[in-house]
């Protein structure tokens, strides 16, 4: 089972908005690691340590099976990611290349399944509601309006 | 230091339909309060429900879980609820898990992160679900008293309204200090009885203001919890002063039985074998208050709203034009698991939406049926406290009931409930010359004169018909069996009672 398309599109939209940052911010990190760490702060608040180790556990666990170059990473016990390097220091964060290349495309895809474990346990009204905190200027989806709110 | 000096004490509405007006209005303002019960009683809903009523992005809400349910699964679950805006989350409700600290760290260090938040968000509501899974050591009794201790100073301070949330059993109720704590402690029980959930809550202290005491039925729906009053939300109302006003059966005889009619603002029985014609009489009396203007209530048990019309169009009666009018609610109350609050909660939302003047209850056996049967027992006492607060703002109520017949007793009722009735019109078969006839009395009427009179009646197509003059010549009417006596029959007019009220 393939990430559903508009799972996929949240995702490569935060990670677009993470690559538009890192442009003005110099950031050491790729854009996955950034958009996967503001995840873990953002979420870790309400579902604590040990419930965001369970979701990062899963997605990756399901990432893994459309993207195998993945293997080699892994969620460590304050749910941070680790093992993400060896592909990420190869990552072009280029956002034109991102998503040609295949360690951006990893990235989408793990992103992708977090973001859809979200939506499947919180559905899409809490869970954008949920990452526009976090990413406050980010355009989430096409229904957003100038607030950032449905229209 | 004049009265007007006392400080105001503001009411933050619970956002639990019904709650309000248990705890005295509203909740408290800085109050510090604990919601205990068993798992499953609806704590965290409640709690809910008064974080989504009083949040806002000014003075949000912290939301503090613990141990025990995961936070994601209680947002799942939680928003299916109806009050459960999710635009309000993060923004104005955060929810921040502590587990991790209560796992790793002491109760000093989780009163330490709570501090740090409310320092840093200015909340006006903090939650803490759940408080008692914060003491995973038997030792640590002392150190949750402590903690409370000082969160509860902490947060009063800091001018947030806040709700622990705890699961004990009652016997843990008593003589526990945790307890003295808190200005509010909300009690909520879940028992079954026989096939039927019954859920009660209790308002066992709130200080600063009056609650309603007791215990308090209620229901989670997908609005969440709702509360029901013992006293039906009626304890802001005055009652009514007793009116001199005589409202119509539509029977120019019977009213003359009653002195004028019934007396508005009464409690009416009218109690028969069945057949007698309860019903129609019932009916009877609701069709003429919508010919007069005065809209009406009937709330059925034994038959369903169509059929109720379909008979009383039988008798001539027109049920559906005041139904579509608003004029008319026929209620099919037959869940069989209500609760009798919950059932009179129903029945006062009609009265009160469509200003209902008259009310029929067809019947009481019907009524006591439909309720769950742990509340058969509390039947009577309830319907004491809606009856007495229906009439109280001037609506008059007829209940039918069905009695044995019995050839050698003469009983009103077998409900014991007669004191619960200004008026009782007994009705009643009688063998005479070799039928089954009908007769009718008015056996009292309180604070009004009515007639000794035992008149024959006869249900035709145009309903309850009285015949003639009031039966002269046979005696023992009431046994079901008279003889007849050698007086002729009487030409007398119908004579009043003094309104000297019969023992009953």
């Amino acid at each position: 089972m393939t990430t559903p398309p508009t799972t996929r599109d949240l995702a490569h939209r935060l990670l677009a908005f993470e690559v538009v940052l890192a442009k003005t911010s110099e950031p050491s990190e790729s854009a996955t690691l950034r958009v996967y760490e503001k995840l873990r702060q953002g979420l870790g608040e309400f579902v604590g340590v040990a419930g965001f180790y369970s979701l990062a556990s899963r997605a990756l666990a399901l990432a893994r099976t459309e993207a195998p170059s993945l293997s080699a990473a892994r969620v460590a016990a304050d749910g941070s990611l680790q093992g993400l390097g060896e592909l990420e220091h190869q990552m072009d964060i280029d956002e034109d290349r991102a998503a040609e290349s295949a360690t951006g495309e990893a990235g989408i895809i793990l992103i992708a399944r977090l973001l859809g474990l979200l939506l499947l346990f919180l559905g899409e009204a809490l869970t954008l509601s949920l990452l526009r905190i976090t990413w406050p200027g980010a355009t989430l989806d096409d229904r957003s309006s100038e607030n950032g709110r449905k229209a | 230091m004049s009265i007007q000096d006392k400080v105001k004490i503001n009411k933050l509405p619970t956002g639990v339909p019904g709650l309000d007006e248990i705890v005295g209005g509203g909740l408290p303002e800085f109050s510090f309060n604990i919601i205990a019960g068993a798992p499953g009683s609806g704590k965290t809903t409640l709690a809910h429900q008064f974080v989504f009523a009083n949040a806002t992005p000014e003075r949000p809400a912290l939301y503090f879980t613990v141990l025990g349910e995961s936070a994601i699964k209680m947002l799942r679950y939680q928003q299916q609820y109806t009050f459960f805006d999710p635009s309000m989350l993060p923004g104005s409700i955060r929810f921040i898990n502590l587990s991790q600290v209560v796992l790793e760290q002491d109760l000093g260090a989780v009163l330490e992160q709570i501090t740090k938040e409310v320092e840093k968000a200015n909340p006006a509501v903090v939650v803490v679900d759940s408080f008692r899974t914060m003491v995973r050591k038997p030792e640590s009794d002392m150190d949750l008293q402590s903690f409370i201790q000082r969160l509860a100073l902490f947060l009063a301070s800091w001018q947030a309204t806040t709700f622990l949330i705890g699961e004990y059993a009652e016997e843990e109720l008593r003589d526990n200090p945790i307890f003295t704590v808190a200005d509010g402690l909300f009690w909520l029980r879940q028992t079954a009885e026989r096939n039927s959930i019954v859920r009660k809550l209790q308002i066992i202290k709130l200080r600063g203001q009056d609650s309603v005491p007791g215990l308090h039925t209620f229901r989670i729906t997908d609005a969440g919890v709702q509360a029901f009053s013992r006293t039906f939300g009626l304890t802001a109302h005055k009652r009514n002063p007793p009116s001199s006003r005589r409202l119509s059966f539509g029977i120019a005889e019977l009213d003359k039985m009653l002195g004028g009619g019934v007396r508005e603002g009464d409690s009416v029985l009218v109690a028969g074998s069945s057949g007698t014609g309860k019903s129609v009489l019932a009916t009877q009396f609701i069709a003429e208050g919508i010919r007069q203007g005065e809209p009406g209530i009937v709330a059925v048990f034994e038959e369903r709203p169509q059929a109720y019309a379909e008979r009383a169009a039988s008798l001539g009666l027109d049920l559906e034009t005041p139904q579509k009018d608003g004029k008319l609610a026929i209620l099919y109350l037959r869940p069989l698991d209500l609760s009798v609050d919950e059932t009179m909660h129903s029945i006062l939302d009609a009265v009160q939406k469509i200003g209902a003047k008259r009310l029929v209850i067809d019947s009481l056996a019907g009524f006591e049926m439909a309720l769950s049967p742990g509340f058969r027992a509390d039947f009577r006492e309830s319907l004491y406290r809606m009856i007495f607060a229906l009439t109280g703002i001037g609506v008059t109520i007829l209940s039918t009931v069905e009695v044995d017949e019995s050839f050698t007793e003469f009983p009103f009722s077998t409900y014991s409930i007669s004191f619960l009735t200004d008026d009782i019109i007994r009705l009643r078969y009688v063998s005479i010359d070799g039928q089954l006839r009908k007769i009718m009395v008015v056996i009292k009427m309180r604070g009004g004169n009515h007639a000794k009179d035992i008149r024959e009646y006869e249900i035709t197509s145009k309903g309850v018909v009285i015949l003639g003059k009031r039966l002269t010549e046979y005696q023992g009417l009431i046994s079901g069996i008279p003889v007849r006596s050698d007086r002729p029959d009487s030409t007398e007019e119908t004579s009043l009672d003094t309104g000297i009220e019969h023992s009953t």
